[in-house]
Formats: C-alpha cells, sequence, structure tokens
C-alpha cells in the first residue's frame, strides 16, 4: 500500500513539473497607461523567449498569464484574484499604478503569493497621515519591489538639480498619488540642497481627465522667477506642456521632468530642444547589458524600447526564472530564500532586492536612475557624469 | 492671488472656449436631433487625432491639410457606425442606447491600441505649435487662436445649415417631432444617418486639433468628452444654439480658477461639476 501511495505521489509530482511554472502578470494593457502595460508586456515576451530558449525554469518551459489591470483599482483587484482562484498561479509579476497597488494590498495579504512588484512608487515614508505602499507591504516577507521608490525617485532628481547649480527651482506636478507625494518629498530635498522653491503646484494630468491646457499653470511658474523648471507628470502630458512652455514664452536654465515614459516620435519635435528627463534606460547606457537588450528587442519588437518599464520588466521575469532554479523547487521559503539571496542580470547592470527605509526586499534604488537631454533630436545621457554622453545645455 | 495674472487667463479661457464649443456641439446634434446619448464621442475625437498622426507620419501632412482628409473618413465611419449599429436601437429604452454606444467606444480605443498601440504618439513636425504672440503683455498662442477660429467658422456654419438650409429645417423638424417629421414626409432615418455623420465629422475635426495640441492615445478624448458632456448639459440636452455660450461660461471659469487659485489647474474638473451641479438645481427649482 505504501509503495502505491508513494508512486502516486511521485507521479502526481512528475506530473506538476511537467506542466511547468505559471508566473501570473498584472499589467495595464489597455487604458490611460497601455502605453507603460504594452512596454511591460513586450519586456515579458523577450525574456520568456530568452528563458526558454535557455533551458526553461526547473527543465521545463515558463509560462505567462497576462491580466490586465487598466490602470484602474477594482479591475486590478478583480484581475489577481482570477489569477490565484483560477489560474492558481503561486507568483505574481507586473505591477504598475500606486492607485492599484493600495487597492491590492488587502487581497496581496489574503492570498499571500511570492509578490514581485515593480510599482507603483508611492512609499509612504515621511509623509503624515498617509499609508504608503513601502509602509503597507514593504516588511511582509513574500513582498517584493522592483522600482526605486519615489524618495529614491526624489534622491536622483534633486542630486541632478543641484549639480546643475541653479538657485530656485520651480516644482509643477500632476494631482493623483503618483505627483503628489512626489512632489512634496522633492521640495523638502531641493531645500535641503540649498535651494529655493519658490512654487509647488499642482495640474490635471491628461491621463487622469485633463485637457492639455496648462498655461495657468506655465504662467504662474514664469511669474515665480525660478531658475530652472521641474514637472513630475505622465507622458501625454509632455507634448503640451512643452509647447506651451514656448508659447508663453517662458525660458527656464533646464526644463526638467520626470514622466514615466516619453512620447513616441517626441525626439523629433522642435519642442523637445533641451528639455531634460529621469528615465531608467537608454540604449545608449555604458554597460554591455543595455546593447545586449537593445538588440535583442529590436529583433523580436522591431524597434527599440520607448519606456524604460521594459526593461525593468525584462530584468523582473528573469529574476523569478533565476530565482526559482536556484531554489530547485516552487516552495515558496526556497524561491524568497533565492530571490534575497540571488544577483540578477538586467539591462542596467547587475542588481538584487536590497533592504530600503522599510521594506525588506527593494530592487533598483536612485542608482538606476539617468538624466538625459534631448539634443538635436537624440536623447544624450547627461547624468551621472560616470554615464555621460554629453555635456549638459542650458536652454536660454 | 497674482491678479496680474488676470487679462492672460481672461484671454486663454475666451480662445479656449472655442475648442469646447466644436468638441460639444456634435454631442449635442446626436442628443438633440436623433435623441441618443453618444457615449462613443470621444473616441471620434481619438479616431481623428490619430488619422492626423498618420497622415503626418505616411504623407507629412500637416493637421491643417490633413482637416480636408480626416472630415470625410469621419462622417463616412460615423455614417457607418450608424447603420450597422445605432439605427437598430432608436426605438430601445435609453440604456440600451447608452449600453451600445459604450460598448462602441471600446471598440474603437481597442482597435486604436491594436493599430497605433499604447504609447503616446507625437505629430513631430508642427511649425506653429509652440508659437506665441505678445500683445499688450498678454500671450496669445497661435494654436489656440488657430482653433479659436476654425472652431467658430465650423459652429457657425452648422448654425446657418440648422437655420437656413432644407437639410437643417429637416432636422429641425425630426429633432421636435419624429412621428410627425415622418407623417408629412420626411425620411426619418436619412436625416438621422447625416445627424450622426455630421456629429461624427465635427468631433473628428475637434480631434485633430487635440491631436496638435497633445499626444494622440486610444484614450485621448477623455478630458474632452468629460467637457462635452458638462457644456451640453449646462446648454441644455439638445440645444444646440446655447453650445457656445456654456462653452464661453465653463472655458472663462476654469481659466479664471486655474490662474488665480494655488493649485487651480487641479480643480478644473470640479469646477465645471460645480456649475453643472449648480445649473441643474436651479433649472429644477424654476421648473418646480
Amino acid at each position: 500500500m505504501k509503495r502505491i501511495i508513494a508512486t502516486l505521489v511521485v507521479a502526481l509530482f512528475a506530473i506538476a513539473m511537467a506542466q511547468g511554472v505559471t508566473i501570473g502578470v498584472l499589467s495595464p494593457l489597455t487604458g490611460g497607461a497601455a502605453g507603460t502595460g504594452q512596454a511591460q508586456k513586450a519586456g515579458f515576451e523577450l525574456a520568456l523567449a530568452e528563458i526558454n530558449a535557455a533551458g526553461g525554469v526547473l527543465g521545463q518551459p515558463l509560462k505567462i498569464v497576462i491580466e490586465d489591470t487598466k490602470a484602474d483599482a477594482a479591475t486590478g483587484v478583480a484581475a489577481f484574484e482570477k489569477l490565484m482562484t483560477e489560474d492558481n498561479v503561486e507568483f505574481i509579476a507586473g505591477g504598475y499604478s500606486s492607485g492599484v497597488t493600495l487597492a491590492l494590498v488587502e487581497s496581496f495579504r489574503t492570498f499571500q503569493p511570492v509578490v514581485s512588484w515593480i510599482g507603483g512608487a508611492v512609499s509612504g515614508v515621511g509623509i503624515d497621515g498617509f499609508d504608503g505602499i513601502e509602509e503597507l507591504l514593504g516588511a511582509e516577507p513574500w513582498f517584493f519591489h522592483v522600482h526605486p521608490w519615489d524618495y529614491q525617485n526624489t534622491e536622483a532628481s534633486t542630486s541632478f538639480m543641484a549639480s546643475t547649480g541653479v538657485k530656485s527651482v520651480a516644482l509643477l506636478h500632476e494631482d493623483s498619488a503618483f505627483g503628489g507625494p512626489g512632489a512634496i518629498a522633492a521640495a523638502g530635498l531641493l531645500q535641503n540642497a540649498g535651494m529655493s522653491v519658490p512654487l509647488v503646484e499642482a495640474f490635471k494630468s491628461t491621463l487622469t481627465g485633463g485637457t492639455g491646457d496648462f498655461r495657468a499653470t506655465i504662467a504662474k511658474a514664469a511669474a515665480s522667477g525660478a531658475d530652472a523648471l521641474f514637472w513630475i507628470g505622465y507622458d501625454s502630458d509632455v507634448v503640451p506642456l512643452t509647447s506651451q512652455i514656448r508659447e508663453l514664452k517662458y525660458d527656464p536654465q533646464y526644463i526638467f521632468g520626470a514622466p514615466p515614459g516619453w512620447p513616441s516620435e517626441f525626439d523629433a519635435a522642435p519642442e523637445a530642444q533641451c528639455v531634460a528627463g529621469l528615465i531608467g534606460y537608454l540604449p545608449n547606457l555604458p554597460n554591455p547589458e543595455a546593447k545586449t537588450f537593445l538588440d535583442s528587442y529590436v529583433a523580436m519588437h522591431g524597434k527599440a524600447p520607448d519606456n524604460y518599464m521594459a526593461a525593468l520588466a525584462y530584468a523582473q521575469l528573469w529574476s523569478y526564472a533565476d530565482a526559482i532554479n536556484a531554489a530547485g523547487s516552487t516552495d515558496q521559503d526556497a524561491v524568497i530564500a533565492a530571490l534575497e539571496s540571488g544577483t540578477f542580470k538586467s539591462p542596467m547592470g547587475e542588481w538584487s532586492f536590497k533592504p530600503s527605509v522599510i521594506a525588506l526586499h527593494q530592487g533598483f534604488g536612485s542608482e538606476m536612475w539617468n538624466v538625459f537631454q534631448f539634443q538635436n533630436g537624440v536623447r544624450e545621457i547627461v547624468w551621472p557624469l560616470a554615464r555621460a554622453t554629453a555635456p549638459l545645455q542650458s536652454c536660454r | 492671488m497674482d491678479l496680474s495674472l488676470l487679462p492672460q487667463a481672461v484671454v486663454s479661457g475666451v480662445l479656449a472656449s472655442g475648442l469646447y464649443a466644436l468638441v460639444s456641439v456634435g454631442l449635442a446634434l446626436a442628443i438633440g436631433v436623433i435623441g441618443i446619448v453618444n457615449f462613443a464621442h470621444g473616441e471620434f475625437f481619438m479616431v481623428g487625432a490619430f488619422l492626423a498622426y498618420q497622415l503626418f507620419v505616411s504623407f507629412g501632412f500637416d493637421p491643417l491639410l490633413s482637416l480636408l482628409f480626416v472630415a470625410p473618413a469621419l462622417a463616412v465611419i460615423g455614417a457607418l457606425i450608424y447603420l450597422s449599429s445605432i439605427r437598430f436601437v432608436l426605438k430601445a429604452p435609453e440604456l440600451n442606447q447608452m449600453l451600445l454606444t459604450f460598448g462602441i467606444g471600446i471598440i474603437l480605443q481597442n482597435l486604436a491600441l491594436l493599430i497605433w498601440g499604447g504609447d503616446p504618439r507625437t505629430i513631430a513636425n508642427v511649425p506653429y505649435r509652440s508659437l506665441g504672440f505678445q500683445v499688450g503683455g498678454v500671450s496669445i498662442g497661435a494654436v489656440p487662436l488657430g482653433s479659436f477660429v476654425i472652431s467658430l467658422v465650423l459652429v457657425t456654419g452648422l448654425y446657418w445649415v440648422l437655420a437656413a438650409t432644407p437639410l437643417g429645417r429637416a432636422m429641425r423638424a425630426v429633432a421636435q417631432n419624429r412621428i410627425g417629421a415622418g407623417l408629412v414626409g420626411l425620411e426619418v432615418n436619412r436625416v438621422y444617418l447625416v445627424a450622426f455623420a455630421l456629429s461624427a465629422l465635427l468631433a473628428g475635426l475637434g480631434g485633430v486639433m487635440i491631436g496638435v495640441i497633445q499626444s494622440p492615445t486610444p484614450t485621448v478624448g477623455l478630458g474632452f468628452t468629460l467637457k462635452a458632456f458638462a457644456i451640453v448639459v449646462l446648454a441644455g440636452l439638445g440645444n444646440i444654439r446655447g453650445i457656445v455660450g456654456a462653452a464661453l461660461t465653463v472655458a472663462l471659469a476654469e481659466s479664471l480658477v486655474a490662474t488665480l487659485v494655488p493649485n487651480g489647474d487641479a480643480l478644473r474638473n470640479m469646477v465645471f461639476f460645480a456649475i453643472i451641479f449648480v445649473v441643474l438645481v436651479w433649472r429644477s427649482r424654476r421648473v418646480a
């Protein structure tokens, strides 16, 4: 009898293994953030093809099931519960939007799969009366956060601003959970770095129902007399904001933005000249992995990635594959241990999960960020100086 | 509150009202003549914006030139949508009509996603997009001024068509009483078809202008759809003549709040919903 049971257990285990590992992915494939979601999807597809070409996971092809969150909280929760109850996945990847992530907190706690989450970035650290993602999930042993937190983003932005030598900065931000807390943190850091912030002003992003008329906000920035303009918004805000800055004859020394991505073909627009931005991945990064990723990406998708979320998604899926292979099983504790101890490859160079202010497992930090500037239709890296491909130019 | 910005706020508000009127008048036409609340109206803006983008990418067409191609294209798309779906629900409950147009909107959004992807696009070489003139310390942008003039011409043209042409009289007759209009020999379905195509055409033209101002994305129509519904409600459902005044009210109020109130730009949507709220309460009290 014991032999029969043992045989059955072994057979069931073999069947389970033969089915391979499936990772559930949550990403905004449609809706206002579809650009980011589609970039993530493209990154996952490339990583999946490479992982399976290299032998897969635990000897079987890795599979992913992508569910669309539409960057909408209720849709995101339903999509996650579908992955857990119908697809029966044990690992969650993807992730975007602080609003969706905050809505998922209780569902994550209920099911407690291994969650490797690219973004949102709203940590809540340093903001009274608001519980952010790092505060709510950071201490959970099964939660891994890939994208830098908001304070790490602002730390990089502030360091760049300080490096330019400007004395005052006007700070414009979109009014949701993305721009609001980031602007509060940025204003504090800029002041701590010795710069004055004569204006902190919210605007309604085109992504959240605005019509792209930013003239009133820009006029206030011009009236503030600040040396530089720093704005936090979305990629769809780039064209109206930069064109209206020119239309109103506002000429700050530097125009610096931190959207999640930049519009396609904006490089060729005259409004782009001298505009600077924060970005995680650029094809002209000096590390060899950036070039390898670019070549593979172009071979698969026929164009270069427009959004650094493709690179983060690629890095995230590879980290899962490496960790599960290192663990030798899908046992949750073993995979968590492998994610904690592993060093993984990415287009931005090697990375690993380390503790941050609250979180046990934080992937990339402020060191991931680069500042580029549009110079004659090319995105030149201008900061940090160690990676710079061209010197920073003044807009005046 | 910096009152030195007041003249700029007034000029910006007046200029913005032109585009607001254009994007609203097509919606008002669909509601007023056909009696259908078209939730896919914003997607017509989006299609117009993407067509202008595609004409620029494929043929290097300036958006002003693309107006000539986008307008008939949107009229055809509107007519096809009417013939293939809308006409079958004209006598159905309003909820069914709304669900249908909502579904059409989702289909158009996803088609755009398939064709152009989710990344915001840029009509890259628009030489006048950043152009502004200084007049007495006030900046007048070429794009807002141009879109104001074009919108004014189109809306005035629509008013003229409605007031002085047989087609316009037919539309007004059908809007007042579809059964009566049919009894006197008007082909009601043909009038509806023309009205819906015209509504889509006007939205498409607005979409081209939106494509110049913003990055075309599958959801680019959202902000303007909210405005259009607000303006149509403010003007009175189906009241096409009230659109210009309502658009001016909303645009001026938004611009003044955005300029004179700290963080006022973030309050834009609150402003127009507040206006709607006040107007609806006032109207209901007047009726009571």
